[in-house]
């Protein structure tokens, strides 16, 4: 049991001592997963809004394929990309592997289904009648996606949120397109694995406690800002 | 304005909307009225390019609006309003500036001038979503007129008001309607509304259009047995307060004076409902408590199930019912003079 109080202590003196391995650590998490979430909300809210809105053959398909993509495992989606991104592989060109490049994009594609199916669902949420009011007040299809955005941002906030959880927590994806590498692409989870098989707990335990408070701060602001828009 | 001709849309196994030939002339507030799934509202949507029939021609603006390609520009020129609301989630201005907006326009003068007009500057800075009803639909109606549309559809929009409320509303919006020279297609299962406010009327039954005319055409001789059960025949009939004692309205209607208890006031211009079993017809004039009675003509007998229709001519035309005891009792046939009474209380009166 002592191991772990030791731990505990240790990591609390980690984190105080601002150790420069747990700052990079932290700063490649930040940027992958921030920028990661930003893509997957760029291009996932206008495509869920769109998939919601248009009328169109195998709608129900593409909705249930999305649906199917927000519970694949990251590892799986890991190995995928690796596969690509491999020297001889289709998009070895890019020289992504092992790179953040790479881990970004292999989080874009864990996110995306989740930010897509939420926001779609978010919009279908909507009465059918309340779209067709914002068109006949003379709405072109963008202007009644913002509209709509605006009415529902509450829902999208928290599909941003679950997007944003699922990729900072997630170890499989990083750790075979990152390669774990020290100070380039080690990042919060893929640092934990390492640190807890070289039976370094004090810093796996500060590291895990910087990411649960990380996580936590992130999740706090975003769900501030939903709750301040909140009508009472 | 509009010409719709030969139009048809299969919803489902058992309604089909078919409407062979409707227009609606320029400037003119046109009601269809019918009972729920009468096909009111796939009417609008129709028209508002929401749903697409199955073959038909509609001819709005000059044009085939089923054949046009640049939508957009067609529905800037309609405006659409539901029987709920729909508002949005910020204030009463920004809402009602929406269609400005959207239209690339912003014109505060404009959004203050249908605040006004809809009495609801007061709450211009109030949370839309947070309003009574009543102000919320004022919100939306002022939201359908600030942008000067050419043409307006409403589906029921009063369905949810009170009844005293709305008919308050609905006077306002026929004049705003008028004063602007806007076209006005409204839908409602409520006759009342709708006699209050058209010009003339449409009832429609299971998709297709039963009866057209004006109010008083369409109340008080329906072609159709399926349109008279629907609209409860009634006298219809116009007039003007001329005279008001305590509650007691003296109404001249045509050449003739009747005797209203209403709450309406002294030179309205009000319609004059009288439900025909209120209506006693007797061959000699008796003394009654009854404050209206006249004497009248038979112009017509028809049977009408388990009692006769009789209609008279008694200044102006009337409806009774008769039951066939009392048809048999008095021996009456069309040509014969006849007393008719109604009293003062069973006559309903409509602010025009």
């Amino acid at each position: 049991m002592d191991f772990i109080f030791d731990g505990i202590k240790k990591a609390i003196e980690l984190i105080f001592s601002l150790d420069r391995d747990i700052l990079d650590i932290l700063r490649v998490s930040l940027l992958v997963s921030i920028s990661a979430t930003a893509i997957a909300v760029l291009i996932g809210v206008p495509s869920g809004a769109i998939i919601a809105i248009k009328k169109f053959p195998l709608k129900k398909i593409l909705i249930s394929l999305i649906n199917t993509g927000m519970g694949l495992p990251p590892v799986v989606i890991g190995l995928v990309i690796s596969l690509f991104l491999f020297r001889n592989g289709p998009f070895g060109f890019l020289q992504w592997l092992y790179t953040v490049k790479g881990m970004i994009l292999a989080q874009v594609i864990i996110a995306l289904p989740i930010i897509i199916g939420l926001t779609v669902a978010a919009f279908q949420s909507v009465d059918k009648k309340m779209y067709l009011q914002i068109i006949a007040l003379g709405a072109n299809t963008s202007q009644s996606i913002i509209i709509l955005l605006k009415e529902i941002r509450l829902s999208v906030l928290a599909a941003i949120i679950a997007g944003f959880g699922s990729i900072i927590s997630e170890v499989g994806a990083v750790m075979m397109v990152g390669g774990n590498i020290k100070s380039q692409t080690r990042v919060l989870t893929t640092a934990i694995v390492l640190e807890t098989n070289k039976g370094n707990f004090d810093f796996a335990i500060a590291i895990g406690l910087i990411l649960l408070v990380m996580s936590f701060i992130v999740n706090l602001t975003l769900t501030y800002i939903q709750q301040k828009n909140r009508r009472d | 304005m509009i010409e719709i001709n030969n139009l048809t849309l299969n919803l489902s196994k058992s309604f089909c909307l078919d409407i062979k030939s409707l227009h609606i002339q320029d400037k003119e507030i046109f009601s269809v009225i019918g009972p729920n799934g009468a096909g009111k509202t796939t009417l609008l949507n129709i028209l508002s390019l929401f749903e697409n029939p199955e073959t038909g021609r509609v001819i709005i603006f000059g044009k085939d609006i089923l054949k046009q390609n640049d939508v957009l520009s067609y529905r800037r020129r309609i405006s659409y309003v539901f029987s709920r609301p729909y508002l949005f989630n910020n204030t009463v201005e920004n809402n009602v500036a929406m269609p400005l907006r959207l239209r690339g326009k912003n014109s505060e003068s404009k959004v203050n001038e249908m605040l006004k007009l809809f009495k609801i500057e007061d709450l211009k800075h109030n949370n839309a979503l947070k309003l009574s009803q009543g102000q919320m639909h004022r919100v939306s109606l002022a939201r359908a007129f600030v942008s000067e549309p050419e043409l307006v559809f409403l589906d029921e929009p009063f369905l949810s008001l009170e009844r005293l409320y709305k008919e308050q509303l609905m006077t306002e919006i026929r004049k705003i309607i008028k004063n602007r020279g806007i076209t006005a297609l409204f839908v409602s299962q409520d006759q009342n509304e709708a006699l209050c406010l058209s010009d003339r009327i449409a009832v429609m039954k299971e998709g297709k259009i039963l009866e057209i005319g004006t109010p008083e055409q369409v109340f008080t001789s329906p072609s159709s047995k399926e349109a008279a059960d629907f609209i409860g025949i009634e006298t219809v009939a116009e007039g003007i307060i001329f005279k008001k004692e305590d509650n007691l309205c003296s109404v001249r209607v045509k050449s003739k004076v009747i005797q209203v208890i209403s709450e309406l006031n002294v030179n309205e211009e009000v319609i004059v409902l009288i439900r025909p079993q209120d209506v006693v017809v007797s061959k000699h004039k008796e003394k009654t408590s009854a404050r209206n009675v006249f004497k009248a003509i038979i112009i017509h007998i028809e049977s009408w199930g388990l009692e006769y229709k009789v209609r008279l001519d008694c200044g102006f035309d009337l409806l009774a019912f008769i039951t066939k005891q009392s048809m048999k009792s008095l021996k009456l046939k069309e040509k014969d003079e006849v007393f008719i009474s109604f009293k003062a209380t069973a006559i309903h009166l409509i602010k025009r």
